[in-house]
Protein backbone atom coordinates (compact mmCIF):
# COMPACT_ATOMS: atom_id res chain seq x y z
CA UNK A 1 0.00 0.00 0.00
CA UNK A 2 1.50 3.23 -0.78
CA UNK A 3 1.72 6.19 1.77
CA UNK A 4 -1.48 8.02 0.03
CA UNK A 5 -3.12 5.14 0.21
CA UNK A 6 -2.46 4.05 4.35
CA UNK A 7 -3.59 7.91 5.11
CA UNK A 8 -6.43 7.81 2.90
CA UNK A 9 -7.57 4.34 4.52
CA UNK A 10 -6.51 6.10 7.74
CA UNK A 11 -9.34 8.74 7.03
CA UNK A 12 -12.07 6.09 5.92
CA UNK A 13 -11.49 4.68 9.50
CA UNK A 14 -12.13 7.57 11.01
CA UNK A 15 -14.83 8.57 9.15
CA UNK A 16 -16.91 4.73 9.50
CA UNK A 17 -15.99 4.81 13.23
CA UNK A 18 -17.65 8.38 13.74
CA UNK A 19 -20.15 8.56 11.16
CA UNK A 20 -21.20 12.21 11.68
CA UNK A 21 -17.55 13.32 10.60
CA UNK A 22 -18.28 15.64 7.53
CA UNK A 23 -15.04 16.37 6.55
CA UNK A 24 -11.24 14.88 7.17
CA UNK A 25 -8.03 16.25 5.91
CA UNK A 26 -4.44 15.29 5.93
CA UNK A 27 -2.27 18.19 5.18
CA UNK A 28 1.56 19.41 5.26
CA UNK A 29 2.67 21.85 7.98
CA UNK A 30 3.27 24.17 5.15
CA UNK A 31 -0.69 23.97 4.08
CA UNK A 32 -0.35 21.67 1.10
CA UNK A 33 -2.98 18.88 0.98
CA UNK A 34 -2.26 15.47 0.88
CA UNK A 35 -4.96 13.69 1.47
CA UNK A 36 -8.79 14.60 1.84
CA UNK A 37 -12.30 12.63 2.36
CA UNK A 38 -13.88 16.30 1.46
CA UNK A 39 -14.52 18.37 -1.58
CA UNK A 40 -11.93 18.67 -3.72
CA UNK A 41 -12.67 22.49 -4.19
CA UNK A 42 -12.42 23.70 -1.42
CA UNK A 43 -9.04 20.94 -0.22
CA UNK A 44 -5.96 23.41 -1.36
CA UNK A 45 -7.65 26.27 0.69
CA UNK A 46 -8.35 24.22 4.40
CA UNK A 47 -4.93 22.61 3.84
CA UNK A 48 -3.44 26.37 3.56
CA UNK A 49 -5.84 27.70 6.66
CA UNK A 50 -5.53 24.41 8.67
CA UNK A 51 -1.30 25.09 8.57
CA UNK A 52 -2.27 28.44 9.05
CA UNK A 53 -4.11 27.16 12.24
CA UNK A 54 -1.40 25.16 13.73
CA UNK A 55 1.37 27.44 12.81
CA UNK A 56 -0.31 29.97 15.10
CA UNK A 57 -1.24 27.46 17.82
CA UNK A 58 2.46 26.50 18.03
CA UNK A 59 3.57 29.99 18.60
CA UNK A 60 0.73 30.83 21.10
CA UNK A 61 1.15 27.94 23.13
CA UNK A 62 4.96 28.31 23.07
CA UNK A 63 4.46 32.10 24.18
CA UNK A 64 1.67 31.35 26.73
CA UNK A 65 4.01 27.91 28.23
CA UNK A 66 1.49 25.64 27.55
CA UNK A 67 4.33 23.43 26.27
CA UNK A 68 3.93 21.48 23.27
CA UNK A 69 0.80 22.34 21.04
CA UNK A 70 -1.61 19.63 19.93
CA UNK A 71 -4.80 20.85 18.75
CA UNK A 72 -6.83 23.78 17.28
CA UNK A 73 -10.53 23.98 17.80
CA UNK A 74 -12.83 26.27 16.42
CA UNK A 75 -15.93 26.62 17.36
CA UNK A 76 -19.00 27.85 15.02
CA UNK A 77 -22.88 27.76 15.32
CA UNK A 78 -22.88 25.22 13.06
CA UNK A 79 -20.30 22.73 13.97
CA UNK A 80 -16.54 22.27 14.94
CA UNK A 81 -13.19 22.57 12.73
CA UNK A 82 -10.41 20.75 14.63
CA UNK A 83 -6.97 20.37 13.44
CA UNK A 84 -4.52 17.87 15.50
CA UNK A 85 -1.12 17.65 15.21
CA UNK A 86 0.10 14.38 13.17
CA UNK A 87 3.91 14.30 14.20
CA UNK A 88 6.45 16.96 12.50
CA UNK A 89 4.83 16.08 9.30
CA UNK A 90 1.42 16.61 9.06
CA UNK A 91 -2.15 18.29 9.86
CA UNK A 92 -5.09 16.50 10.59
CA UNK A 93 -8.33 18.62 9.89
CA UNK A 94 -12.00 17.08 10.98
CA UNK A 95 -15.01 18.53 10.57
CA UNK A 96 -18.12 17.42 12.57
CA UNK A 97 -21.55 19.31 13.13
CA UNK A 98 -22.48 21.24 16.43
CA UNK A 99 -24.13 17.99 18.33
CA UNK A 100 -21.27 15.95 17.71
CA UNK A 101 -19.39 14.48 20.35
CA UNK A 102 -16.04 16.12 20.66
CA UNK A 103 -14.91 14.11 23.54
CA UNK A 104 -15.40 11.22 21.13
CA UNK A 105 -14.35 12.88 18.22
CA UNK A 106 -10.55 13.43 20.58
CA UNK A 107 -10.48 10.16 21.41
CA UNK A 108 -10.67 8.56 17.74
CA UNK A 109 -9.00 11.90 15.60
CA UNK A 110 -6.14 11.75 18.03
CA UNK A 111 -5.46 7.84 17.56
CA UNK A 112 -5.17 8.85 14.33
CA UNK A 113 -3.05 11.58 14.34
CA UNK A 114 -0.64 9.24 16.19
CA UNK A 115 -0.82 6.58 13.08
CA UNK A 116 -0.44 9.35 10.52
CA UNK A 117 2.36 10.54 12.44
CA UNK A 118 3.88 7.44 11.89
CA UNK A 119 3.19 6.85 8.41
CA UNK A 120 4.72 10.62 7.42
CA UNK B 1 4.70 60.32 17.77
CA UNK B 2 5.06 57.64 20.76
CA UNK B 3 1.44 55.79 19.49
CA UNK B 4 2.46 52.59 18.18
CA UNK B 5 2.26 52.39 14.32
CA UNK B 6 1.66 48.78 12.92
CA UNK B 7 2.74 48.43 9.70
CA UNK B 8 2.72 45.23 7.57
CA UNK B 9 5.75 44.07 5.18
CA UNK B 10 4.32 41.89 2.56
CA UNK B 11 5.65 40.84 -0.56
CA UNK B 12 6.15 37.53 -2.89
CA UNK B 13 7.99 34.34 -1.55
CA UNK B 14 11.59 34.55 -0.64
CA UNK B 15 12.10 38.41 -0.58
CA UNK B 16 13.08 38.79 2.98
CA UNK B 17 10.15 39.44 5.09
CA UNK B 18 10.92 37.07 7.80
CA UNK B 19 14.43 38.12 7.66
CA UNK B 20 13.91 41.30 7.64
CA UNK B 21 11.34 41.69 10.89
CA UNK B 22 13.77 38.77 12.82
CA UNK B 23 17.03 41.44 12.06
CA UNK B 24 14.97 44.80 13.27
CA UNK B 25 13.11 42.76 16.41
CA UNK B 26 13.56 44.37 19.58
CA UNK B 27 13.60 41.90 22.10
CA UNK B 28 10.24 39.42 21.56
CA UNK B 29 10.16 38.19 18.18
CA UNK B 30 7.37 35.47 16.48
CA UNK B 31 7.67 33.87 13.94
CA UNK B 32 5.62 30.63 12.28
CA UNK B 33 8.42 29.05 9.73
CA UNK B 34 7.30 25.48 8.80
CA UNK B 35 9.27 22.78 6.75
CA UNK B 36 9.17 23.68 3.46
CA UNK B 37 7.70 20.45 1.25
CA UNK B 38 8.43 22.62 -2.17
CA UNK B 39 11.22 23.96 -3.94
CA UNK B 40 11.04 27.41 -3.30
CA UNK B 41 14.41 28.38 -2.79
CA UNK B 42 14.66 28.13 0.86
CA UNK B 43 14.22 25.38 3.65
CA UNK B 44 11.56 27.19 5.65
CA UNK B 45 7.86 29.21 4.55
CA UNK B 46 5.91 31.39 6.77
CA UNK B 47 2.31 30.00 7.39
CA UNK B 48 0.54 32.82 9.40
CA UNK B 49 2.66 35.53 10.35
CA UNK B 50 6.04 37.06 11.82
CA UNK B 51 5.79 39.83 14.08
CA UNK B 52 7.88 42.22 16.22
CA UNK B 53 7.64 45.60 18.00
CA UNK B 54 10.67 47.73 16.49
CA UNK B 55 11.94 51.34 17.55
CA UNK B 56 12.72 53.46 14.49
CA UNK B 57 13.43 57.26 14.85
CA UNK B 58 11.40 57.74 18.33
CA UNK B 59 8.49 55.85 16.57
CA UNK B 60 7.31 51.93 18.36
CA UNK B 61 6.35 49.88 15.25
CA UNK B 62 4.50 47.06 15.38
CA UNK B 63 5.67 45.20 12.58
CA UNK B 64 3.51 42.26 11.02
CA UNK B 65 5.06 39.70 8.22
CA UNK B 66 2.45 38.50 5.99
CA UNK B 67 3.33 34.91 4.38
CA UNK B 68 4.30 35.11 0.77
CA UNK B 69 3.22 31.88 -0.94
CA UNK B 70 -0.37 32.56 -2.34
CA UNK B 71 -2.38 29.96 -0.69
CA UNK B 72 -1.68 31.71 2.48
CA UNK B 73 -3.14 34.97 0.48
CA UNK B 74 -6.67 35.57 2.94
CA UNK B 75 -3.52 36.15 5.41
CA UNK B 76 -3.24 39.28 3.71
CA UNK B 77 -6.61 41.07 4.50
CA UNK B 78 -6.07 39.89 8.23
CA UNK B 79 -3.11 41.08 9.23
CA UNK B 80 -3.38 44.90 7.47
CA UNK B 81 -6.50 45.48 9.45
CA UNK B 82 -6.06 48.51 10.98
CA UNK B 83 -2.06 49.34 9.66
CA UNK B 84 -1.15 52.35 9.15
CA UNK B 85 1.62 51.52 6.52
CA UNK B 86 2.83 49.19 4.11
CA UNK B 87 6.35 47.29 3.06
CA UNK B 88 5.97 46.11 0.22
CA UNK B 89 9.58 43.66 -0.14
CA UNK B 90 10.31 42.21 -3.73
CA UNK B 91 13.67 40.71 -5.12
CA UNK B 92 15.66 42.52 -7.73
CA UNK B 93 16.65 39.01 -9.20
CA UNK B 94 12.96 37.86 -9.85
CA UNK B 95 11.40 39.53 -12.35
CA UNK B 96 8.97 37.00 -12.79
CA UNK B 97 7.66 37.65 -9.07
CA UNK B 98 6.65 41.87 -9.92
CA UNK B 99 2.98 41.28 -11.14
CA UNK B 100 2.37 38.90 -8.01
CA UNK B 101 3.75 41.94 -6.32
CA UNK B 102 1.72 44.13 -7.54
CA UNK B 103 -1.34 42.26 -7.07
CA UNK B 104 -0.50 42.26 -3.82
CA UNK B 105 0.09 45.70 -3.21
CA UNK B 106 -3.56 46.75 -5.24
CA UNK B 107 -5.54 44.18 -3.04
CA UNK B 108 -4.04 45.55 0.66
CA UNK B 109 -4.36 49.43 -0.92
CA UNK B 110 -8.08 48.62 -2.05
CA UNK B 111 -8.94 47.92 1.46
CA UNK B 112 -7.44 51.27 2.72
CA UNK B 113 -4.98 53.57 0.85
CA UNK B 114 -2.11 53.78 3.37
CA UNK B 115 1.40 55.23 2.79
CA UNK B 116 3.64 52.71 0.78
CA UNK B 117 7.39 51.49 0.30
CA UNK B 118 8.51 49.15 -1.57
CA UNK B 119 11.68 47.63 -0.60
CA UNK B 120 13.79 45.79 -3.36
CA UNK B 121 16.05 43.11 -1.51
CA UNK B 122 18.89 41.13 -2.91
CA UNK B 123 20.43 44.06 -5.05
CA UNK B 124 23.80 41.75 -5.45
CA UNK B 125 22.74 39.45 -7.20
CA UNK B 126 23.69 39.29 -11.13
CA UNK B 127 20.74 39.74 -13.03
CA UNK B 128 19.41 42.45 -10.37
CA UNK B 129 16.86 45.00 -11.69
CA UNK B 130 17.17 48.50 -10.30
CA UNK B 131 14.98 49.60 -7.46
CA UNK B 132 13.57 52.89 -9.51
CA UNK B 133 13.23 50.02 -12.72
CA UNK B 134 11.04 47.60 -10.15
CA UNK B 135 9.25 50.63 -8.78
CA UNK B 136 8.19 52.08 -12.63
CA UNK B 137 7.27 48.16 -13.43
CA UNK B 138 5.02 48.44 -10.28
CA UNK B 139 3.31 51.63 -11.57
CA UNK B 140 4.90 53.52 -8.45
CA UNK B 141 6.93 56.40 -7.93
CA UNK B 142 10.39 55.54 -8.15
CA UNK B 143 10.98 57.60 -4.93
CA UNK B 144 9.23 55.09 -3.13
CA UNK B 145 11.58 52.29 -3.58
CA UNK B 146 14.36 51.75 -0.83
CA UNK B 147 17.39 49.28 -1.76
CA UNK B 148 18.67 47.51 1.08
CA UNK B 149 19.95 44.70 2.46
CA UNK B 150 17.58 42.43 5.21
CA UNK B 151 20.39 40.36 6.90
CA UNK B 152 22.22 44.35 8.08
CA UNK B 153 20.44 46.09 10.73
CA UNK B 154 21.85 49.31 9.58
CA UNK B 155 21.09 49.07 6.37
CA UNK B 156 17.39 47.13 7.44
CA UNK B 157 15.98 50.34 9.02
CA UNK B 158 16.18 52.52 6.04
CA UNK B 159 12.61 51.41 4.18
CA UNK B 160 11.34 51.87 7.73
CA UNK B 161 12.60 54.92 7.89
CA UNK B 162 11.46 56.10 4.25
CA UNK B 163 7.82 54.82 5.35
CA UNK B 164 7.82 56.92 8.34
CA UNK B 165 8.83 59.95 6.47
CA UNK B 166 5.71 58.99 3.88
CA UNK B 167 3.66 58.56 6.75
CA UNK B 168 4.72 62.11 8.19
CA UNK B 169 3.93 63.74 5.00
CA UNK B 170 7.83 63.90 3.87
CA UNK B 171 8.18 63.07 0.50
Amino acid sequence: MTKQEQITKLLETLKRSLPEVREAMVASPDGLPIATLGSQDTAARIAAMAATALGLGRRIAQTTHLGNMKEVVVRGDQGYFVIYQAGEKGVLGVTVPADANLGLLHLEAREVARALAAIL
Amino acid sequence: MNAPLKIVVTGPVGAGKSTLIRTLANGGYVDTDARATEAIGKATTTVAMDHAVMDIEGATLHVFGTPGQERFDYMWEILAEGALGTLLLVRADQPADLPKARQILEFILSRSEVPYVIGVTHLDAEEAWAPQEIALFLNADPALAVGFDPRDPKDAIRPFVRLLDALNGRK
